[in-house]
Formats: C-alpha cells, sequence, structure tokens
C-alpha cells in the first residue's frame, strides 16, 4: 500500500466510525490496533444509542446527529450489526424523580427531541412485564440500539473493500513528528508514514497523546453489564430508571448503578451498568452484579427468574468534564483526536466521525465542535480525581 | 470450622478427603451431585440395590464412600454447586448453591477436584435427539437404571468407549458397532507399563469379556462422521465411515440405530480454578489443564489441585493425586503430616500409564472433513460452520476469541463448554494457523460458573 | 428393597418415573426422546452429555424454563413441558 494519507489508531467503534467516513471522503486509510477489532471497550459496551439521557447541550446536538448518522451507515454499509430503532423509556417512582423527568423531557422536547410522557396503563401496554408500581415514564421513540462488536467489524469490513487497510496485532509505540507535525509513527513490528494520525484509542488516547509529547486527561471508568440466558421477548425497549441519567453526570468515584435493561436480537437480556472510577481494576465484584440484579428485578419481576449466564467489565474512557474529546491537538499538527466518549461511544460514533473528517478536509461541520476541542484542557488544572 | 475445603466428590475429592481427615484436618466436602462418587462412581437412589454388575471395581468406590460418610471430622455437602468464585489477598470465596439457597465459604484451603466430561467433535447430524456423549448414556444406565435405547452404536476414541459398550449390553441392550478411530494398539507394547498396572489391564479385559460374550466386535480406524433424523425428529441411522490414519473418511456405510454414543477422550472441567486464577496451561493433547506441583498444589498458595482437572488420567491416577493433595492441604493447615516417596511413586506410575494412553488415542485433524458449511458448531446458539467462516473470511476475525464474539459461538447455555475446543480448531484451521496456548485457555474462562437466577443473585449478600 | 414409582406429567401426559432418577432418565425410559425445539431453526433436542454440562436437555419445570432435565430430579406431580425456543 502506498503511504496512506491518513492513520487511524484504534480498531474500537469510534475508530472503525472514522476510518469509514474519511474513506467515504476520498481519503486512503490505514487503521492499526494492536489487538483483534473491537479488543477495546466496544467489545464490552451495551450498544445503545441513546438521546433520552442527555440535557440540552452540545453533546445532545452531537448524539441526535449520530443517532441519524447510524441509520445511514447502516444504509450504506448494508447492515449486519442487528441496529433496532426500538425506543427507550425512562421511568421513575418518586416525586422527586418525576418532577425531574418532566423537566429533563421539557427541556429536550424544546431541542427537538421527541419525548412523550407516559402514565401507567399506557407504560403497562409499552412494556407488560414492568412492574406495577411504575406509573409514570417517558417514551423516547429515537433511541436506538446496536450491537457494538458487529457494528465495528462490519463498518472495518466496508472500509477494507473500499480500498482501506486493517493491521491487526501492532502496538504504536511512538508518533513521529517533525517540527511539531506528524509525520507518521512507528509500531512494535514496523514504521508507517501519513501526515495525519487520528487517536481513536478510547480509554488509552492519552498514552498516545503522551508518545507524541502532548496531553490529554483521559481516565478509566469500570463499569459491569449482566448478560441473561436466552428468555424470549420479555423487554420491548431499553428501560431504565431516571437515577441512571443522574449517574451518567455524576463525577462521583463510588460506585454508582442503576439498571438499564435491554433486550437483544439474540434473546438474551442485558443489564448494565455500574459506575466506579477504580482505574483498571479487573477483577469480578460480586456485590456489583446483586445490586444490578436487583434494581432489574425491581423494574422488572419477571427477571427473577431469568438466568444470569455471563458477566463482563469495561473501561469507559471519559475526560474531567464528561465530554468528548474530538480535534487536532493543541500541541501536534496533524494528531487528531477522537477519543473519551465514557458511556456514549458507540452511540456517538458516526457523529464523531463526521465532526472530524470535516474538519480534516476542511469542509463544513454540521455544528460547532469548539466544545470538543482538545484545546479546552490547555493549562486546565485536570488533574481531578 | 472448616480447616479443608474440597469440591468435587469423585474418586480425586473423596481420595483427598480422607488423607486430609486422616491427618487430623477437618474437611468439608462439597459436590454438585445428589450422591458421592463422581462420575467413575456414579449410582442411583440406594433403593435400586446392588449396583456392582454395572461396575468393574465398585467395591473400592463404597469402600472409600461410607469411609468419608463414617468419618466425623468430614463433613459432607451433596447438591452444592458453585456457581462464582474469586479470590483475593489468600482468600478463597466460594459461592454455592444449596437446594436453591446461596451459602458463602471463605477459605484459604482448598482442594479441586472437579473433573472432567465428555468430549465432543461437532459433525452433520450430531445435534438430532439419540446422538449422545458415552458418558451420558453410561451416567443414565449407572446413576438411574435407564438404558437410552436398544441398539447402540458405540464410536469415538478412548479406552473409555469399552466400559460403555460393556454397561450397555450387561443393561440389555445391544451394541450394533462398536468403533474406534485410532487403529493403533501401541501401549500393548510397552510391556513395563503393562506390568506396572495390572489393575488396569484386568479392568480392559473384563470389559472384553463383557463384551465378546455378547458377540460385539471392535472395529479400527471407523468412525461415525454423519447422523440422520427419521420422520419424527429422532436419530434414525448413522453414517460409519473407514478413515485413514488422519481420520480423512475412505468409505461410508449407513446403520441404523437408536442411540449414538461418541466420544472423544474428556475434556477437564477447570473453569473453578480458572476463576481462582490457579494457572492454566495447555496439555499435549490440546486440553487445558491446571497446573500443580509435586505437592499438587496450584499456582495459587493454598489451592491444590487433583484428579482429572490437571490432565486426564483415570481414577487410579485421580485418587494417586487426591491422597497427595490431602495430605498437603492438611500440611497446609498446621497438620504433622508429610507426602510420602510411596505416595509419589505410586502417582508416577499411574501416570506413566495415563501418558501411554494418551498417546495411543490421538484425535487426528481430519475429523475437520466431516464438517460441512451447514454442519451446527455451538449447540446452544446455532451457529454453523459458515458463521465462524464468514467472520474469519469477511468480519477479518484473526482469533478464536473474535470469531466467538462475532458469530455467538460458544456464547449460549453452555458456555462454551461443548463447543469450545472445537472452535479453537476450527478458527485455526480456517486461518491456517496452529491455535495458541492463548486461544485454548481464553476458551475455557468463564466468570459465571454455572447460570444462577436472577432473583438468586439478587437475594445473596 | 426396589425403587417406589413417581407419577409426574409430560406435557399434561402422566409419567410414571422411579425413585432418585431424573426428569430426562424417566423420559428416555418412557420413550420420550425430544425434550425441546430450539429458539433459531426449531430443531428437535434431547438428552446429550446426561451429565448438567450441555444445556440441551432444557424443560419447561413446574413453569419455570431453561432447567436441565438431566439433572433435576423427579417429584411427584411435577409439570414438565418440552420448551420451546426460550420460553419463559
Ligand atoms: C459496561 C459498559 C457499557 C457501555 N454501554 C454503552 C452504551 O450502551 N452505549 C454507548 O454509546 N456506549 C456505551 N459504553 C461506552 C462505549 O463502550 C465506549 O465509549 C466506546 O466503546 C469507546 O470506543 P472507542 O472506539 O473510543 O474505544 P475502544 O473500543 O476502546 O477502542 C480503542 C482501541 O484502541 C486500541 N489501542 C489502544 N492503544 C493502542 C496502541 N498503543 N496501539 C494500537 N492500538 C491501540 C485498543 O486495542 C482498542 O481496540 C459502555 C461502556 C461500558 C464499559
Ligand atoms: C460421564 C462420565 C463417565 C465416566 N465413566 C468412567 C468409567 O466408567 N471408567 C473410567 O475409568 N473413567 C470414567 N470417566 C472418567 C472419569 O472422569 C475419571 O475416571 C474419574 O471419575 C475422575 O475422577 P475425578 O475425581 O477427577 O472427577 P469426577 O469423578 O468427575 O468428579 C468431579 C466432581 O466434582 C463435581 N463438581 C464439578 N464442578 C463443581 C462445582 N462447580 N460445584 C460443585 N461440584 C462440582 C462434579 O459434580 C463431580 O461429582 C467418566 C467420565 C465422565 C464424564
Ligand atoms: S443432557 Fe447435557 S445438560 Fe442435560
Amino acid at each position: 500500500m502506498r503511504s496512506p494519507d491518513a492513520i487511524v489508531i484504534g480498531a474500537g467503534v469510534v475508530g472503525a466510525c472514522s476510518a469509514l467516513a474519511l474513506t467515504n471522503a476520498g481519503l486512503k486509510v490505514l487503521v492499526i490496533d494492536r489487538g483483534p477489532v473491537a479488543s477495546g471497550t466496544t467489545g464490552a459496551g451495551e450498544g445503545n444509542i441513546l438521546v433520552s439521557d442527555k440535557e440540552p447541550s452540545p453533546e445532545l446536538t452531537l448524539a441526535l446527529r449520530s443517532r441519524d448518522a447510524w441509520f445511514e451507515v447502516n444504509a450504506d454499509i448494508d447492515g449486519g450489526f442487528e441496529l433496532e430503532d426500538k425506543g427507550g423509556v425512562v421511568v421513575s417512582r418518586s416525586e422527586k424523580g418525576i418532577a425531574d423527568l418532566k423537566k429533563l423531557a421539557a427541556l429536550q422536547r424544546a431541542a427537538g427531541i421527541d419525548a412523550q410522557e407516559v402514565n401507567g396503563a399506557e407504560l403497562q401496554k409499552l412494556e407488560p412485564f414492568i412492574s406495577k408500581n411504575v406509573e409514570f415514564g417517558v417514551l423516547y421513540p429515537q433511541d436506538a440500539q446496536c450491537q457494538p462488536m458487529l457494528a465495528a467489524a462490519q463498518i472495518m469490513r466496508a472500509v477494507r473493500k473500499r480500498g482501506g487497510a486493517f493491521v491487526q496485532g501492532e502496538n504504536v509505540i511512538s508518533i513521529d513528528s517533525i517540527n511539531g507535525a506528524v509525520i507518521g509513527l512507528t509500531t512494535d513490528k514496523s514504521k508507517y508514514s501519513s501526515p495525519i494520525v487520528i487517536n481513536a484509542t478510547g480509554t488509552w488516547a492519552g498514552e498516545i497523546a503522551k508518545l507524541a509529547g502532548s496531553d490529554l486527561p483521559i481516565m478509566p471508568r469500570r463499569g459491569f453489564i449482566l448478560v441473561t440466558a436466552p428468555a424470549g421477548k420479555i423487554i420491548n425497549h431499553k428501560v431504565y430508571d431516571a437515577d441512571y441519567v443522574a449517574n451518567v453526570a455524576s463525577g462521583d468515584a463510588d460506585l454508582q448503578s442503576s439498571a438499564v435493561v435491554e433486550g437483544t436480537a439474540s434473546g438474551t437480556i442485558l443489564i448494565g451498568a455500574s459506575r466506579e472510577r477504580v482505574g483498571f481494576k479487573n477483577d469480578l465484584d460480586v456485590s456489583i452484579l446483586r445490586q444490578l440484579a436487583r434494581q432489574a428485578i425491581s423494574l422488572f419481576p419477571v427477571l427473577e427468574n431469568i438466568q444470569l449466564l455471563r458477566a463482563y467489565r469495561g473501561f469507559r474512557p471519559y475526560a474531567p468534564d464528561h465530554l468528548p474529546v474530538i480535534g487536532e491537538d493543541a500541541n501536534v499538527k496533524g494528531l487528531w483526536h477522537a477519543a473519551g466518549h465514557e458511556g456514549a461511544g458507540i452511540g456517538l460514533a458516526p457523529a464523531t466521525a463526521e465532526l472530524i473528517t470535516a474538519q480534516i478536509t476542511g469542509r463544513k461541520t454540521f455544528m460547532d465542535p469548539t466544545p470538543f476541542s482538545p484545546a479546552r484542557f490547555v493549562g486546565a488544572n485536570h488533574v481531578a480525581s | 470450622m472448616h480447616n479443608v475445603v474440597i469440591v468435587g466428590g469423585g474418586p480425586a475429592g473423596l481420595s483427598a478427603a480422607l488423607s486430609a481427615a486422616a491427618a487430623g484436618a477437618p474437611v468439608l466436602l462439597l459436590d454438585s451431585n445428589p450422591r458421592l462418587g463422581g462420575q467413575y462412581w456414579r449410582q442411583p437412589d440406594e433403593s435400586f440395590g446392588d449396583q456392582g454388575s454395572q461396575h468393574f471395581d465398585l467395591e473400592t468406590g463404597l469402600l472409600l464412600i461410607n469411609a468419608v460418610k463414617a468419618r466425623k471430622e468430614i463433613e459432607v455437602w451433596s447438591g452444592a454447586q458453585i456457581w462464582s468464585a474469586t479470590h483475593k489477598d489468600g482468600v478463597n470465596t466460594l459461592r454455592v448453591l444449596v437446594n436453591g439457597k446461596e451459602k458463602i465459604i471463605n477459605t484459604g484451603n482448598l482442594i479441586l477436584c472437579t473433573g472432567a466430561y465428555d468430549r465432543t467433535l461437532p459433525f452433520p447430524g450430531w445435534d438430532i435427539p439419540g446422538v449422545m456423549t458415552p458418558g451420558g448414556v453410561q451416567s443414565l444406565i449407572k446413576g438411574h437404571g435407564v438404558l437410552a435405547g436398544k441398539k447402540v452404536v458405540v464410536a469415538g476414541s478412548g479406552p473409555f468407549l469399552l466400559p460403555v459398550a460393556a454397561g450397555v449390553v450387561k443393561a440389555g441392550g445391544s451394541v450394533v458397532e462398536l468403533l474406534e478411530a485410532n487403529k493403533s494398539r501401541r501401549w500393548i507394547t510397552s510391556l513395563f507399563v503393562v506390568l506396572e498396572n495390572l489393575s488396569k489391564i484386568k479392568e480392559g479385559f473384563y470389559y472384553i469379556k463383557t463384551i465378546s460374550e455378547a458377540k460385539v466386535r471392535a472395529r479400527f480406524g471407523y468412525a461415525v462422521v454423519a447422523a440422520h433424523a427419521g420422520v419424527n425428529g429422532e436419530l434414525d441411522s448413522v453414517d460409519v465411515a473407514k478413515i485413514n490414519r488422519n481420520f480423512k473418511i475412505k468409505k461410508v456405510r449407513n446403520v441404523k440405530c437408536d442411540v449414538a454414543a461418541i466420544g472423544w477422550g474428556f475434556t477437564p472441567d477447570t473453569t473453578l480454578a480458572g476463576t481462582l486464577g490457579c494457572k492454566q496451561i495447555v496439555a499435549k493433547d490440546g486440553a487445558v489443564v491446571v497446573s500443580a506441583d509435586s505437592n499438587q498444589q496450584s499456582s495459587v498458595a493454598g489451592v491444590f489441585v487433583a484428579g482429572e482437572i490437571t490432565g486426564i488420567g483415570g481414577s487410579e491416577l485421580s485418587m494417586a493425586e487426591g491422597v497427595i493433595a490431602g495430605l498437603s492441604a492438611a500440611k497446609f493447615v498446621g497438620c504433622k503430616v508429610e507426602v510420602l516417596k510411596a505416595h509419589r511413586a505410586r502417582r508416577a506410575k499411574k501416570q506413566r500409564f495415563a501418558t501411554a494412553l494418551i498417546n495411543s488415542y490421538p484425535i487426528k485433524d481430519g475429523w475437520k472433513s466431516w464438517v460441512h458449511q451447514e454442519t451446527i458448531i455451538c449447540r446452544c446458539e446455532e451457529v454453523k460452520l459458515k458463521d465462524l467462516h464468514y467472520a474469519i473470511d469477511e468480519l477479518g476475525a484473526t482469533d478464536s476469541r473474535t470469531a466467538k464474539l462475532l458469530t455467538r459461538c460458544g456464547m449460549g447455555m453452555c458456555q462454551g463448554r461443548i463447543c469450545g475446543r472445537s472452535v479453537v480448531d476450527l478458527v485455526a484451521d480456517q486461518l491456517n494457523v496452529s491455535p495458541t496456548d492463548t486461544d485454548r485457555i481464553s476458551a475455557v474462562n468463564r466468570p459465571i460458573i454455572t447460570p444462577i437466577s436472577l432473583g438468586q443473585l439478587a437475594a445473596g449478600e | 428393597m426396589s425403587p417406589a414409582e413417581i407419577k409426574f406429567y409430560f406435557d399434561d401426559q402422566e409419567v410414571i418415573g422411579l425413585t432418585g432418577q431424573s426428569v430426562g432418565a424417566a423420559l428416555l425410559a418412557n420413550g420420550d426422546r425430544i425434550l425441546r425445539k430450539t429458539r433459531f431453526n426449531e430443531k428437535a433436542r434431547g438428552v446429550f452429555c446426561g451429565i448438567g454440562v450441555c444445556f440441551d436437555c432444557l424443560v419447561v419445570i413446574d413453569g419455570l424454563a431453561n432447567q436441565r432435565a438431566c439433572i433435576t430430579e423427579i417429584k411427584a406431580g411435577m409439570k414438565v413441558q418440552t420448551q420451546a425456543g426460550a420460553d419463559a
């Protein structure tokens, strides 16, 4: 292969989507990952494509675009990754929770989201097995779902079919630059030259920035997911407690969890997800599994008799301000970051790819990318927690 | 207070319990089966009476079982299934379901004797009701007094086919074919191994006698390569092939039968040991086993391992290892006891026999040519060979773990216990590489040892 | 001593098994080999490994799906049903 126009580091969902967008924009792209496709956090994600959990903000604008972009990607590459526009239902059982949820829904509606309040009877119709004590919820028809590993793999397949290349099993150990501008990179096995390098290494993006002599404050936030035995069609939407929204926005290091329950195309039910900041801690914490199970059963009592088959954990990449980092490095020209999407990287991947591709190719962006700029950390004291 | 906790009540676990107790250590013995004995000495409810005729050597088993029951230092929990286990700072936490209720055991001293299950290979029709494992056919007879069907084909490879065929005959069934895929009877030629293991040879002759009395003749160099269902959806016949040294098909004929018992040796169940962090290694035959030192200690201090999980070797090697594990664990908790030279010598002798046997029954690569694109590989998730090939050729999977995650092959209810080992081989084959140890070990890792209902999970502390 | 007979039901038909037998064993003795239909291809499945490892013998027992017939002991009056797909 002649020297690529751009090299993407990372074959997670963000790297894959970026590679596809760049390829579609006419660039010759090389993707490099130290492991197989989606072997990072993408392989541990749940595949929710959510607009419901975001307050009006630049992130919501990104999410709204991304949600539609997923269906465009689906059409572009001919699917194969279980994309389903099943809708989400957010519920609350406390007076305060209901009030907050109503307020959030009103704000979201003003921002263009379809958010429909539903009462007890309507809820039972949407979700026949939901606990009878759930009497209020908001239906978000735009929430969608996919199988993230398949998504990344199918997208990489399209990239390869369209002339891109994918090198697996090579660890990037240096970003090479001259006079503050990228000229390529070096892996543990070989050397590649390219004026553009996209850092899509998720939770490990800070390490790549460091290799380039720059700095990016991305840290891991651990999460567990429970997977049940196949259980037939019990749950129609993705259903979660409003507390989840509060958790997503929280910076608290302690364990937080609030079950997000959903069925999948294969028949298993996914129950996610806990959030805690314990570094890359790997052990199986059964107390977290129990807490998720209790919360899920409290939403859907039928789950009591359904078996747990697997539990797995992943490490969400997060920045101190909980916003993704999308844009050119503040110090190194030609090094672009697309990382730090925390618990929404799957949902936000295709819009992220669009944003970074437009910036790289000098085209008009669909939104102002400034809030996601890596420059926002320059000079900031981001030691955080 | 229990000083030593033992998981598994088969030959290894029973022997370990007795030797630890005799050395002065109180023992808690856990087993998921309703009755002690493990796979080899599986028995039905007591009311079935004497089961001697279904066993070569039930006396030894009963001796051990009764001794365990009689010793008051040994507490037995039958019907106790460990669903999760974790290790932290020298303490092993076992989460056990006993009659649907969860109990938690924290211990620093553990002996794992979780045994093995039949190794199977996929072939067209292997999911038809009536196709079974030899162990399955035998466990129905031994444990329930039930013969799975009248006309039985016993096939595959390994010495275990003999007791299964003999068991079918004794239970009143007819063995229409007894097929050993390998031609070699090399192990007989090692006179030394034979002489030092006469009990095993006697056992072999006992089965052969039973079988020949029923006019069953074993055929070497044959295998069942396909199964066919009748109109009722149940097994109607199998294709029996003459195969070459490498298991490639030479000539096929069809044989009617009710049951086909097909097995290819055993796969150790190292799941529990794996969740505790015990080092697993790949044996010469590709099986993942738990690594043990000369005292049967695993890589985790205080966790001892014995029996089939350290390598397939049969009941006598399991017992020899169990005795050493029991003594070592007792010593670990402070009992004044030593593993004797004689113990090690006995284990070495049984190990030589086991090695000779394993070498005589290799599973050759040619089996993969029996599998077609449409053949189910993962029975649980109904994943076909062509799905695996798509994941490799189109989606770019370059290892079996990725191929599995992209196809759900091995992600169903059995958690990859049945197909996992074959998937590693089939994926490597398609990629034209040899499976790595990482591939093999990753295929037997499962954080949840056995499914548990969310209600039970939620109810625990 | 000989084992006592135990009466239970398979798809509403009465079946007699013996003390200590598993559901799977008692059904095989009764000539019932098909225990479930798979959820994608609706293929028939029955007892395969016989020792609780393969999860192919799944049946619905007293309303609970995904129970392994080969390791669940029969009880008088037990209601066992063929499992269709993932039936819950
Ligand atoms: C439990 C859990 C549930 C989640 N649920 C959802 C959800 O429902 N919806 C949602 O939108 N998001 C969810 N997420 C978040 C989502 O999974 C992540 O935000 C997303 O996967 C990040 O994708 P990525 O491509 O940026 O990173 P990754 O998928 O981690 O990809 C980074 C890649 O970079 C490679 N790499 C790293 N360093 C190097 C190097 N030096 N050289 C070469 N390659 C390198 C890695 O091997 C890896 O493959 C969840 C996360 C967790 C943990
Ligand atoms: C079905 C079958 C039939 C066999 N029949 C013969 C035969 O006739 N002749 C012969 O020589 N060999 C036979 N074998 C081979 C047999 O494995 C060994 O000969 C011998 O039984 C091994 O002894 P062991 O103590 O290592 O394990 P096993 O006898 O397998 O005992 C292991 C015990 O651990 C229990 N266990 C495992 N995991 C857990 C857990 N997580 N929680 C609680 N309990 C657990 C199991 O229920 C089992 O009772 C058979 C194997 C199988 C699978
Ligand atoms: S037959 Fe394998 S689990 Fe029951």
